[in-house]
């Protein structure tokens, strides 16, 4: 009884300390987006907005935000469409030596150093004369978000049961009419978490990122620019805003998959 | 009267609405069904029966067109439907796992063939209500499909493929997952909704008792082929093959036997235990026969003055109102069972006694041994 109190003590502080290492930094930095910070102590007589106002004035991190906004969700929706159109084919006939191959190929970009695919999309592009920007950034993170949005899609089409497929073209629905009002519905949640997952690779991919950005950078970029030449606070700012987009993204998804949860457990009759 | 048989309008109405010939399905080099002949008369409950790996649901496969057929022809009210999309075939499936929609409520699930139809919603809304109406679930039609019973899911499904009005509905071993009160339940309500609504039912499973209780005929399968097409009362009393009959509970088995005399429809036999006499007329190619008797058909000793045989008791069990009796013949080593009202004033015969017991002529099948 004793002992096993002890046990729980002992875990209680283990998993304190664990908790304590994670999110002390990113305190530090929410507390330091505000604050000033001289010879290691914190002067909590400085408290402003100042970063933050500063942050907001300085172009050329807003255009980098702006643009990690636009590859993203344009990344995103591109991979999404191929992937989907891959797990569709690959459900349907897993067989297929087109469904075999579909498996490696899709994964590579996402297995392969970075650094690889970065290099070898560079040197394609350059190949055939189309010059780096935002349309190589993009290719690029659909290219590497692709395996996961395929992987989580195909998943859930594999544990649907083939049998509602053929009801409903029993039932008269043609292939389009199947996909809408069967498939797709049972997609909706994998899709949401597929594709704010993807968004969050997307964000802070760097490796490859650099390769293929020309003068528009995404933010990783530009912090990564900004850190050489010297530490601003507004990066604690920034941080400190993604910080909180992240924690408002989580919370939809967490809301999200809750209430979709209620229609999740009817996807299975019981039998 | 005379022209019922041969008028125009009679052989209208013997046309089969669904017509197989040739229909055969092989995957890779094994063949899941062997070529075969079926007709599906208009308004009849027919069954296909037969064990796991028979190819029954292969065939209900191939007509419902989830399976696309190696070879044969299908022919639906006089068209050719082979090569017919699957949307487009004019009849409805109740699936074996039901595959209701899980994300629809039972009004949507049930909908569903008109929606994608592009039926009014007046229309819609009418035809719904009275299909929930046929299968009792008018007040459940919010529910979800895992809010619903198994027997609730079942009766779901029905509505939902009687909703386009088919005039054929195939239903693939539909009752195997419920449990046996609820499924003999079911068996009565499936047979009420076929013979109210005239819809043809094209029904498979591998449960003897139900094919029997609820066909008007049935169609037994044996490894991909047709084994033999009756009434349930052909193949109980008329089995034609040594697998039929012991299907159909004749279990007791006499083989080898030979045809000795057939007149004035009674057929003798010999066999190695006695012979014996067998109403009908003796099967055609009467080589290979086996004879195959019930175990109710037979009665210990003096009321039944033929067919006789002297066998051992090996054991006597009492299952209430019947007793089941382990005989085995002294001289070929054949077992028998009989089944017999349990008899409240005599006690059961010991072990190791001999019993005369015997059996009627009419209660007994000449059959064809195995084949191949």
């Amino acid at each position: 009884m004793k002992r096993l109190r002890l046990l729980d003590v002992s875990l209680a502080s283990v998993s304190f300390l664990v908790y304590l290492a994670l999110y002390l930094p990113i305190l530090l930095v929410f507390v330091l987006s505000f604050f000033s910070m001289r010879r290691g102590r914190v002067r909590w007589d400085t408290f402003s907005f100042e970063w933050y106002a500063r942050l907001f004035s300085n172009e050329s991190l807003g255009e980098a935000l702006l643009n990690s906004i636009i590859v993203g969700v344009t990344a995103i929706i591109a991979a999404t469409v191929i992937a989907t159109l891959a797990a569709l084919h690959v459900n349907a006939r897993p067989s297929s030596r087109s469904a075999r191959m579909l498996e490696y190929v899709i994964f590579l970009p996402f297995l392969l150093p970075p650094i690889i695919t970065g290099l070898s999309l560079l040197i394609y592009f350059r190949e055939i004369g189309v010059s780096r920007g935002l349309a190589t950034i993009i290719v690029g993170h659909a290219v590497f978000v692709l395996a996961i949005i395929y992987r989580i899609i195909l998943t859930r089409l594999n544990a649907l049961s083939r049998s509602l497929v053929e009801a409903a073209q029993d039932l008269g629905a043609s292939r389009l009419q199947t996909f809408r009002f069967i498939i797709l519905p049972n997609l909706r949640m994998p899709l949401l978490t597929a594709g704010i997952l993807a968004f969050a690779l997307s964000f802070d991919e760097t490796m490859i990122t650099l390769f293929l950005s020309g003068t528009d950078g995404t933010l990783p970029v530009r912090l990564y620019a900004m850190m050489r030449v010297g530490f601003t606070p507004e990066i604690n700012a920034l941080i400190t805003l993604i910080l909180g987009f992240s924690i408002v993204l989580t919370v939809v998804f967490a809301f999200a998959w809750r209430r979709s949860g209620g229609t999740d457990n009817n996807r299975i009759t019981r039998i | 009267m005379a022209n019922h048989e041969t008028g125009g309008l009679a052989a209208n109405q013997d046309l089969p609405l669904l017509r197989i010939r040739g229909l055969g399905v092989r995957f890779g080099t094994f063949n899941a069904i062997n070529p075969l002949d079926l007709d599906v008369r208009d308004g009849e409950f027919l069954t296909i029966l037969g064990p796991s790996g028979s190819g029954k649901t292969t065939l209900l496969r191939a007509i419902a067109g989830f399976q696309a057929p190696s070879e044969g022809g299908i022919e639906f009210d006089g068209r050719d439907i082979a090569d017919m999309p699957i949307n487009r075939r004019p009849f409805n499936t109740v699936f074996q796992d039901y595959a209701l929609f899980p994300h629809m409520t039972v009004r949507e699930n049930v909908s569903f063939g008109l929606r994608v139809r592009g039926t009014g919603r007046k229309r819609l809304n009418d035809r719904v209500d009275s299909a929930l109406g046929i299968v009792g679930l008018e007040e459940l039609g919010a529910r979800y499909p895992s809010q619903l019973s198994g027997g609730q899911q079942q009766r779901t499904a029905l509505a939902r493929a009687m909703i386009c009005e088919p005039r054929l509905i195939l239903l693939d071993e539909p009752l195997a997952a419920l449990d046996a009160a609820l499924r003999r339940q079911m068996q009565n309500f499936l047979k009420s909704v076929q013979r109210q609504s005239g819809i043809t039912f094209l029904f498979v499973t591998h449960d003897q008792s139900e094919a029997t209780t609820m066909s008007d005929r049935i169609c037994v399968m044996r490894s991909g082929s047709i084994e033999q097409i009756g009434t349930p009362r052909d193949l109980y009393y008329r089995p034609k093959s040594k697998f039929v009959a012991s299907f159909f509970g004749a279990s007791n088995i006499i083989e080898p036997c030979e045809v000795i005399d057939a007149r004035n429809d009674v057929t003798s036999v010999r066999t190695a235990v006695g012979t014996f006499a067998v109403a009908g007329p003796a099967p055609e190619g009467g080589s290979g026969l086996a004879l195959a008797v019930r175990p109710e058909a037979f009665g210990i000793g003096n009321g039944k003055p033929v067919n006789q045989v002297e066998l051992t008791v090996v054991s006597v069990s009492f299952i209430g109102s019947e007793t089941i009796t382990e005989l085995r013949h002294r001289d070929a080593s054949l077992e028998f069972k009989m089944k017999t009202r349990s008899d409240p004033a005599a006690s059961p015969p010991a072990p190791g006694s001999v019993l005369t017991v015997g059996f009627d002529p009419a209660e007994c099948a000449l059959v064809s041994g195995d084949r191949g």
